[in-house]
């Protein structure tokens, strides 16, 4: 344990789901954390306690990861208060589920944006500085989504797998640099995204799922972990998936 | 200052020189990094950040893209280092 000591972590999204769950086992590991969260105040708060209380430091960002301007707020602030950036977890990300023929251009466009594009936000806010450091490791969180396609999230999985392509062109771009970059896949995992679904969907997604259970937010968070980790360090370009079996 | 500048511009000819792998003799003030020198936006900022640690200086993102030639590096360290 503590095998991240001195290192810092950006983690996006890191209120909620299965930013929390990183933001709390990066902590556990002895990193310092800055997380950004978009409107879930009270459970930023929440959040900057828990991670005090294990010994790590916390610095929060209420930013929309959309707009690049409040991103590279985020990279400068955490360098001022840190020194350095040794990881950034893109993770944060959000849904609007819709049968295409009846989806917005504004659905379509709220997700790309968020997600893809919260992405390439954060991430060229971050890549200079990694660059100059010749260390990093970058962590993208796509979804099964974005491999296997699902119904009514076209723009979802387009996002998703965008996220793929754009973090293994981007792994071969700087891995000579000591950069690693991967993404994981979950699969359905226990959120607030996965609790807005109504019982009869949940029934019929275990039914898919090989394990028969949904998975639980740290056990990504502690792929990430190891994806940061030394023990990773010949793993670059990778879309790893955590789903149970979903995907197979 | 003159010859401190003059020092400086010897020192950076050398950095680059080193990094790129471009024998100093062959480094023309003016000529471009990527068009005439083959120094690809990577290695840019290889010397970029070479340039930094030995100066103790922090160039600004916008400006990295800006320096397209070691006369523009000269200008932008002289810049910083008299802030």
């Amino acid at each position: 344990m503590r095998g991240l000591k001195n290192k810092t972590a950006i983690i996006t999204g890191g209120s909620r789901g299965i930013g929390r769950a990183c933001c709390l086992a990066f902590a556990r590991e002895g990193a310092n954390i800055a997380f950004t969260y978009n409107k879930s105040r009270q459970e930023a708060e929440k959040i900057k306690e828990e991670i005090l209380s294990l010994g790590a430091e916390p610095l929060s960002f209420q930013a929309d990861v959309k707009d690049y301007t409040q991103c590279r707020k985020v990279i400068e602030d955490t360098l001022a208060k840190f020194g350095k950036i040794d990881i950034l977890i893109n993770n944060a990300g959000i849904t609007k589920d819709r049968a295409l023929f009846m989806m917005t251009l504004e659905e379509w466009k709220e997700v790309i944006d968020t997600n893809l594009g919260g992405t390439f936000n954060m991430t060229r806010a971050a890549i200079t500085t990694l660059m100059k450091q010749k260390e990093g490791c970058i962590i993208n969180m796509s979804s099964v989504s974005g491999l296997i396609g699902l119904s009514k999230q076209s723009n979802y999985s387009a996002s998703k797998a965008g996220i793929i392509g754009f973090s293994k062109a981007l792994a071969k771009e700087v891995a000579p640099l000591n950069i690693r970059v991967n993404a994981v896949c979950p699969g359905f995992i226990e959120t607030d995204m996965t609790a807005a679904l109504n019982e009869n969907m949940k029934k019929q997604i275990l039914e898919l799922i090989p394990e028969k259970r949904l998975g639980r937010p740290e056990e990504v968070a502690e792929l990430c972990v190891f994806l940061a980790s030394g023990k990773a360090a010949y793993i670059a370009g990778e879309a790893i998936k955590i789903d149970g079996g979903l995907a197979i | 200052m003159k010859n401190d500048l003059e020092t400086i511009k010897k020192e950076i000819r050398g950095l680059v020189s080193e990094l790129a792998e471009i024998p100093v003799k062959d480094l023309r003030d003016t000529a471009r990094f990527a068009e005439d020198l083959g120094i690809d936006s990577m290695k840019a900022l290889e010397i970029v950040a070479a340039v930094e640690k030995k100066y103790r200086v922090i160039v600004p993102e916008e400006e990295i893209p800006t320096i397209r030639s070691l006369q523009q590096m000269f200008v932008l360290i002289e810049k910083l280092l008299n802030k």
